[in-house]
């Protein structure tokens, strides 16, 4: 798992010296999972790390569970310690590729394809789904949603829980990226 | 009869308190860690799982200043919720912050610190 971030780090770093790199610390990754009629299962995490090469289309991305905050505490305690189990897992990564990222694709509003491996508790599953990228004077501006299967990540929910979250949990992105120096 | 009225009042509202009650906000806890930023780093090196999620209080240099938060000593970062007090702040001035430790960033190879304040 180290030696795969390290990898990742120095993939990054070898890449061509003009490849520009954005990035952000705070960037802000949201989930929810409730069921109607009953209370919301939703969390912020605004301290995400996420790293983009314009180039290559890069992205990779990192986001700490102890960061994600919740409006109730026992919501959270449970999150940490049952669901997501922090301490032995504290991470989850991302690391993927815009496909046949262009720089004009930046202009248009239309969304880019976006692939790649998201780890979450040691797990690794392929994602796909689509992100929308702007750019203005202050960087990049990264955007997107997807949903995952908890059971795909060997996230245990007690069947006395069950029918209080949602099956497929919806995780909304939002990135807003500076130039790296 | 009215003792019991009370008690079930009482443990209803403080049952209702625990299940609803809001996350304690680091400002509010008893940091685990009060001391130099430095030495920090190294017990993080040395036990980084142990560290996760507990409040720190931490004195050191500012090296940056971004838009949500600072860098101390090069190798902390600490985001603010309240952005306006990074106004107050100079690079290279020495400062004592109180916030969540979240994690190690191996991405940017920083310490994470977030709801930091000024204590």
């Amino acid at each position: 798992m180290a030696l795969r971030i390290i990898f990742i780090v120095f993939a990054l770093l070898s890449l061509p010296a003009n490849g520009q790199k954005y990035f952000t610390r705070s960037g802000i990754t949201e989930f929810e999972a409730s069921e109607k009629a009953f209370e919301p299962i939703e969390a912020i995490n605004e301290s995400t790390t996420a790293i983009m090469d314009l180039s290559s289309g890069i992205i990779v991305s990192q986001v700490f569970m102890a960061g994600f905050q919740f409006k109730n505490a026992l919501m959270q305690e449970h999150f940490n310690e049952n669901y997501m189990e922090s301490n032995q897992y504290p991470k989850a990564t991302f690391k993927g590729k815009l496909d046949n990222f262009s720089l004009d694709d930046l202009k248009s509003n239309e969304p880019i394809p976006l692939s790649g491996m998201l780890t979450i508790k040691g797990v690794e599953k392929k994602i796909q789904t689509t992100v929308s990228i702007t750019q203005d004077q202050s960087g990049l501006s990264l955007t997107g949603m997807f949903a995952v299967n908890p059971e795909d990540f060997n996230i245990k929910i007690p069947v006395i829980v069950q029918e209080k979250i949602a099956d497929m949990v919806h995780i909304n992105l939002n990135y807003q990226l500076v130039e790296k120096k | 009869m009215v003792v019991g009225v009370v008690l079930l009042t009482i443990v209803g509202f403080s049952t209702y308190g625990y299940l609803f009650s809001a996350p304690t906000k680091p400002a509010d806890a008893n940091p685990e860690f009060i001391g130099q930023a430095q030495e920090f780093s190294y017990l993080v090196t040395d036990d980084l799982a142990f560290w996760v999620n507990k409040v720190v209080e931490l004195t050191g240099e500012v090296s940056e200043i971004t838009d949500d938060g600072i860098l101390i000593n090069g190798t902390i970062y600490c985001q603010f919720d309240d952005q306006t007090i990074l106004k107050t702040i100079t690079k290279n001035q020495r400062l004592t912050i109180k916030g969540k430790m979240v994690g190690f960033d191996e991405l940017l190879m920083e310490i994470k610190l977030s709801q930091c304040i000024i204590p």
